[in-house]
């Protein structure tokens, strides 16, 4: 009985979201490609458009719905069994198709053809472009009268509960202090409350005891490192390459430190997209003399926005195509919310955006020059350290390592000299030998040509018949060829020993020969038979760790390198070719231009196809300049409809887990309508009024009475009328983030180093794992292990390793890295209860957790489980939690064991991972 | 279930958002219908629920097993990967007319674009494969000498010759075969498989990748992540000997009685926490997923303990013989898998870059022996073993490397030549389940380089590989960054040829 009830109101849902759907596209209502696909092979060959039998072609959307002579149209959208197209398939209609067939259609093909046509709209309109809701200005709302006026705390609430109210719903009650407080804490800087801020706060009589703290936390460093882990998500920012090798990015980090600062200074919003587009472009050329300068540092570093695209081995062209590609897709979904990838190889599905506007987009890149230096990686630009105290602490850092790598350098020369001087002996014999063998071959094949040569004396001598002579000349000339080819091998071999090519002279024994011989890669070197029983296994291995202990310090000195992964314009003309003319690439191919293309922004926002202007130098010095300003000008401004709402919704999505519009990079008609659409605009126009004020509208968010919700509140009718509570009448309750959980086992343990930014840090990997990473042993994209305080940073600062990313992280849904990411993922694996339960990490802070548990608390086991509760929790134990816990300690032979062991409880506990 | 009353903004259609896990009931079914599905499939899947409830994904059990799309007989997936770019003319795509060519050129051919057409315009010489090919088994099938053991087995193989794959170097084309994007960051092939049928077996992962003990294939995680899929359905790496899964065991000096000392705390304590949360069914999922993690510790170790394996099977695989060992152990352990209801193993072969993949640039003849020989025997005894005990029936195998490569070469002075990357040619097989034996698709040029007529993509094996399974390519999807995403991205054509 169930069963059919669940079918009937899923049936129910299905048909009125049909009906209540937004008029689609045509386009979007094609049948799909297997739909596609069964037609055509089983309907065309009568039915297309010049066979047309019974006058039925299936070759287009119109010509289906148009139907044949006999049945009219073909299709009913939305009813699949009422349609002619299926029922003639299942036989229900006469003739029955494919026709002078034994059977129908597999079951499968005729259920794609019906599932296609339940979901065709009824009211099919090509079109709604210009009068799309997102392409529209943002348009200025009072805030709505409200009749429990008591509740709003700002015009926020008066959005919110206006729709509360007209479905009948209240909103709930404020969250307890407790609860707000780690709220609080959790989302404006990613920690835990510590125990003493808990009670205080519980305890404040001020009424505005919450505002006081939310603008402490505002003002704390700490919310940058929050906060740049969401923007760092949309970057899809990683410090390697993230293909064959998984090359390092060195200079990346400082792109993270620049967006923890943004966030920390509340740089303006538009500033900020201006930077990470065209920052070397902010100079104004006012003179007809020089070159523009430089550009700022920050500046500099701000452009690694566009560079983080993962990056493999330039295919000319191709990789052209591919890269600017990704600089337009990235920064229409980042920015816009606009999904311009759809639109690379064909119109846009679902928004109208033509192909033709991609290639306009993608214009603006035209000129963009990526600093070559190592393949598969691109190159770095200057960019000195601006950060306060940066500068002096890289210097001393760069000198410190430099001291370090002279030392383990000189160490390993008094380490490897034996072992050079043993390879060199078995070379200098292997050479002797060879040159014996030389010699030896030399000779003969002089003795062989005499006696070629005298053959024909012998014969004039009339000592040796014509048929003699040809087959001992035959003989002979095989010999010689053996010969010939023997030294040929001979002297190569020779020449790879001794480089020089001087004879005379010992072998030349390169470290780097020493490397392949003491890791058996002697294929191209002579081959010397001993090789294996050359070096112990002991020295071979104190070699390779040599070798990576020097590779891990040069690579840390690299890093530090005042440089940045920037990037900037060609050169134009006289120097070099002037802008390059952009092409329409048909299909997306690369290698097929079609109609030339001028820069330009959107038509269906702009409403035209124009060129943008570009606003080159009076002097017309500098013609490849400029481009990526026009784009960031047009993006960052006030009148750009798309802006200010994407960003907006991104923070409102990321403080309520949900943003007004669900698909935070998708403004598009594929896809989500927002919840709130005049809460949206007000925010936006706010937004842009408080000069693009982050943290203004941070702050007006979090003091709404609509954030400060209790999550607990259980209402029958709410939950009949809005389950999802798209309507906010309670607080969304969430998981920490990977890094929020990493972050708190620190800061729970008391062990979290608060050092802020710097080059990436490379907390231990779990035993074993560098079994299953091969780049361990290549040298490129090390794990370069970090020990000590430094790794226990916070996990923003952790390197991001696309080939094998950190796998505590990894397993709590860390992002992908390598597209911009924007809403995480929260799955539930028992591999998370393996990592947080058997792996040393977090076994190793439950210790420490303990320790400071003991020293905090005494040794009375009652002030240590509150203590411990206190810590992990923000809140006393109830007695019976302490009764429970008890038990524990009565059951271990120490109390110390028995309270690591609660420790290790309370940080796998569901409370610590969950905020309320 | 009622929804919102009607409203101009608010749509009614079921959201997607909470998969985050925000709301009432993170991760319910109708999440999975809304976020898995655009329109088709979600209808689709709504007949599919009629079919049989809790059929979807959720939180309290991501891997739950799930029914196919339509009926299949493969359940299971054992996807064989040669790292490296195995070479197809020297393995089963025979050609005669590289020794008639040898030497020369390759007369003109047209459809070639990229780094092939540059190979193919400068000077290059024709290598003949220094093999021999015989026709085996009833099927005929041409198969390169170099596989005495993978030879008897022909009739159960069905080949796909001249599969285009994106890209022309190895990080790129790795990623396509392996996720069906030469970008990185899509979901692997096991992780949409996952996704879309769960797991039978709760006490192991659903997805396991059994990886070379020398170390992993180019591009590392990407080949078995779960890219913009819930991080559920990554593949679980599962090392062939000791400790099966990283962080198996608990921590040192604790014993399995004190371990479920503390187990039985924390789920007191988490218990509470849900009580008081009842309509929050994450928290009941971590519960159980500390229950699945406990149960694992005991199951996993068991699985990767070949030592109860006769004397027959273990030679059979080859463990007796230092050249096939290693293979022979990733293989024996990928039925072992199977046997106990694991959904689908990445079985890999070669090692990045180096002297154990199959990038064979040089010195063909010396290298290419070397990596049959690890394989040849452990990829036989897996399908007869398979065979034997009726898991073939219901197991896809897949045999794949990233591409394929020339039949000649630009280097015009080696006397030991090798071939270069074709993105062209590469050569497929595939066994079990429904697939044809002894049947085969598309053909390559009389040179191994691309196909001739009509030509075959890797998202139509993609779409046949999932079909094999009993999945629609068109229904399993997933909403990111605004896009309904699948294996196929744009849909691949369904080889019919090769399937039963």
């Amino acid at each position: 009985m169930r069963f059919s009830a669940f079918v009937l109101v899923y049936g129910a849902i299905f048909v009125r979201l049909t009906l209540g759907a937004v008029p689609a596209k045509t386009e979007s209502d094609q049948p799909p490609q297997t739909v596609r696909a069964i037609l055509n092979s089983n309907c065309l060959s009568c039915h297309d458009q010049s066979t047309r039998t019974s006058g039925f072609s299936i070759e287009s959307l119109e010509s289906i719905m148009a139907g044949g002579a006999r049945y009219r149209p073909a299709v009913k959208p939305g009813r699949p069994e009422e349609s002619p197209l299926v029922q003639i398939l299942r036989g229900q209609l006469k003739p029955r198709m494919p026709f002078n067939t034994a059977t129908s259609l597999p079951e499968h093909d005729i259920l794609a053809i019906e599932a296609w046509i339940r979901e065709l709209k009824p009211d099919v309109d090509a079109s709604a472009a210009t009068t799309y809701w997102a392409f529209k200005k943002p348009v200025r709302h009072d805030p709505p009268q409200v009749q429990q006026r008591e509740w709003v705390s700002n015009e926020i609430d008066n959005f919110i509960l206006s729709k509360l109210e007209a479905n009948g719903l209240s909103p709930a009650p404020e969250a307890d202090r407790r609860t707000l407080i780690r709220r609080l804490y959790f989302n404006v800087i990613g920690l835990p409350p510590p125990p003493e801020e808990v009670a205080a706060f519980v305890k404040d009589p001020s009424p505005t005891a919450y505002e006081n703290l939310l603008d402490r936390l505002l003002a704390d460093p700490r919310y940058g490192e929050r906060w740049a882990r969401h923007w760092l998500d949309l970057a899809r920012y990683a410090d390697t390459n993230g293909y064959e090798g998984d090359r390092d990015y060195p200079h990346a980090w400082r792109y993270r430190d620049y967006v923890i600062d943004a966030f920390n200074h509340n740089k303006p919003y538009d500033k900020f997209i201006k930077e990470q587009i065209a920052g070397d472009e902010f100079f104004k050329v006012t003179s007809a003399a020089g070159y523009p300068p430089l550009p700022e540092p920050e500046q500099a570093v701000a452009l690694t926005f566009l560079r983080l695209a993962p990056f493999t081995e330039p295919r000319g062209e191709e990789s052209r195509d591919l890269l600017l590609s990704e600089m337009l897709t990235t920064v229409s979904s980042v920015f816009l919310g606009l999904t311009m990838a759809c639109a690379k190889c064909h119109d846009h599905k679902y928004d109208p955006i033509p192909s033709r506007d991609f290639y306009r987009m993608k214009a603006f890149f035209a000129t963009v020059r990526i600093p070559r230096a190592k393949i598969e990686v691109g190159g770095p630009l200057p960019a000195d350290f601006y950060r306060p105290g940066d500068k002096e602490r890289f210097d001393s850092k760069r000198a410190e390592y430099k001291k370090r790598l002279e030392v383990v350098k000189t160490d390993f020369e008094v380490f490897h000299k034996p072992l050079l001087e043993r390879l060199a002996e078995v070379k200098r014999l292997e050479m002797v030998n060879l040159e014996r063998r030389s010699d030896e071959l030399a000779l003969e094949i002089k003795e062989n040509r005499n006696k070629q040569s005298r053959l024909i004396d012998l014969l004039r001598e009339g000592q040796l018949e014509a048929a003699e002579l040809d087959e001992r000349n035959a003989e002979l000339d095989r010999v010689l060829a053996e010969q010939t080819a023997e030294l040929k091998k001979v002297t190569a071999d020779l020449a790879k020993l001794r480089p020089e090519g001087k004879k005379g002279q010992g072998p030349a024994v390169t470290l780097q020969d020493l490397k392949k011989a003491v890791n058996d890669e002697a294929d191209n070197t002579v081959g010397f038979e001993k090789k294996d029983q050359l070096f112990t296994q002991a020295e071979k291995d104190q070699f390779n760790q040599f070798t990576a202990d020097i590779l891990a310090l040069e690579r840390a000195l690299e890093r530090l390198e005042p440089m940045a992964m920037s990037l900037t314009n060609f050169d134009g003309p006289p120097y070099a070719p002037s802008v390059p003319t952009m092409y329409v690439l048909i299909r997306g191919q690369h290698d097929k231009p079609g109609e030339p293309v001028e820069p330009g922004f959107p038509s269906a926002i702009t409403g035209h196809s124009k060129p943008a202007k570009i606003e080159i130098d009076r002097y017309k010095k500098h013609p490849s300049r400029n481009r990526r300003m026009a784009l960031a000008r047009w993006i960052a401004s006030p009148e750009n409809p798309l802006t200010a709402r994407v960003m907006v919704n991104r923070l409102w999505q990321y403080n309520f887990g949900r943003g007004i519009v669900e698909t935070a990079s998708n403004f598009g008609k594929n896809g989500k309508r927002p919840s709130h659409p005049e809460l949206l605009d007000w925010l936006a126009l706010r937004f842009v009024d408080q000069e693009w004020s982050v943290r203004a509208i941070q702050r007006l968010i979090l003091t709404s009475s609509t954030f400060r919700q209790s999550s607990f509140r259980v209402d029958q009718k709410a939950a009949e009328v809005d389950l999802e509570n798209r309507l906010l009448w309670r607080f969304n309750r969430r998981r920490l983030e990977a890094e929020g959980i990493r972050d708190s086992i620190l800061a729970i343990s008391g062990r979290l180093n608060t050092e802020q930014g710097g080059p990436p840090i490379f907390p231990p990997l779990p035993t074993g794992l560098n079994q299953f990473t091969s780049a361990e042993t290549r040298g490129a994209a090390r794990w370069d292990t970090t020990r000590g305080a430094d790794a226990r940073k916070r996990s923003i600062y952790v390197y991001q390793r696309r080939s094998q990313p950190l796998p505590f992280l990894e397993v709590f849904d860390s992002p992908p890295l390598t597209l911009p990411c924007e809403r995480r993922e929260v799955s539930v694996t028992p591999l998370q209860a393996l990592a947080m339960y058997d792996g040393e990490f977090v076994n190793t802070e439950a210790e420490f957790f303990a320790e400071r548990v003991a020293k905090e608390s005494g040794s009375e086991s009652g002030a240590q489980i509150r203590r411990a509760f206190q810590l992990a929790l923000a809140r006393d134990p109830e007695p019976k939690e302490v009764e429970q816990a008890r038990r524990l300690f009565s059951a271990r032979p120490s109390q110390q064991e028995a309270l690591v062991a609660l420790c290790r409880v309370l940080f796998n506990s569901n409370e610590l991972l969950y905020i309320d | 279930m009622k929804q919102a009353k009607k409203d101009d903004e608010l749509s009614l259609n079921p959201t997607w958002g909470q998969c985050t896990g925000f709301g009432p009931s993170a991760w319910s079914r109708r999440d999975f219908l809304s976020r898995s599905c655009n329109g088709l499939g979600a209808l689709a899947l709504a007949g599919l629920l009629a079919e049989e409830l809790g059929a979807t994904p959720s939180a309290s059990s991501p891997l739950a097993s799930r029914p196919q799309h339509f009926p299949r007989k493969a359940k299971h997936c054992i996807f064989l990967f040669m790292s490296g770019g195995v070479s197809q003319v020297d393995t089963f795509d025979y050609k005669p007319a590289l020794e008639k060519f040898a030497g020369q050129r390759v007369p003109k051919m047209a459809g070639f674009s990229g780094e092939i057409e540059g190979f193919l315009s400068s000077p290059h010489r024709v290598i003949p494969s220094p093999w021999e090919f015989k026709r085996m088994g009833e099927s005929g099938h041409y198969v390169s000498t170099l596989f005495p053991h993978l030879s008897e087995c022909v009739d159960d193989l069905a080949f796909i010759f001249g599969i285009e794959v994106d890209n022309n170097n190895h990080g790129p084309a790795t990623l396509h075969v392996n996720t069906g994007s030469q970008f990185p960051g899509h979901p692997s092939v096991g992780a949409w498989i996952t996704y879309g049928l769960g797991s039978p077996n709760q006490n192991l992962p659903g997805y396991v990748v059994i990886q070379d003990p020398r170390g992993a294939p180019i591009n590392g995680a990407g080949v078995r992540g779960s890219g913009f899929l819930p991080a559920s359905y990554q593949g679980t790496l599962f090392r062939s000997v000791g400790t099966p899964i990283l962080e198996l065991e608990p921590p040192k000096r604790i014993t399995r009685q004190q371990q479920r000392e503390e187990f039985d705390l924390l789920n007191w304590l988490n218990r509470r926490h849900q009580q008081r949360r009842p309509d929050f069914t994450q928290l009941e999922a971590r519960i159980n997923a500390y229950e699945l993690a406990f149960r694992m510790q005991s199951e996993a170790p068991e699985v990767v303990d070949l030592s109860k394996e006769s004397e027959v099977t273990r030679k059979m695989y080859g463990l007796d013989n230092p050249v096939t060992e290693a293979f022979g152990r990733q293989c024996l352990l990928a039925k072992r898998l199977i046997q106990r209801g694991v959904r689908y193993s990445l079985v890999v072969h070669g090692v990045e870059n180096g002297k154990t993949s199959w990038d064979d640039h040089g010195n063909i003849k010396g290298r290419l022996p070397r990596h049959v020989a690890e394989v040849d025997q452990p990829v036989a005894a897996l399908l007869k073993d398979l065979k034997r005990e009726g898991l073939l029936e219901e197991t896809l195998v897949v045999w794949a490397s990233e591409m394929g490569r020339t039949a000649f070469i630009n280097d015009l002075d080696s006397d030991k030549p090798g071939r270069d990357h074709n993105q062209y040619g590469l050569v497929m097989w595939l066994a079990g389940g429904d697939v044809q034996g002894g049947s085969r698709v598309g053909e390559t040029d009389e040179f191994g380089i691309g196909a001739v007529g009509e030509s075959i993509h890797m998202r139509d094996v993609h779409a046949t590989i999932l079909d094999l399974l009993g999945l629609s390519d068109e229904r399993l999807t997933y909403l990111h960054d605004g896009r309904f995403r699948r294996l196929t991205d744009i849909g691949g054509k369904i080889l019919k040829e090769i399937i039963a």
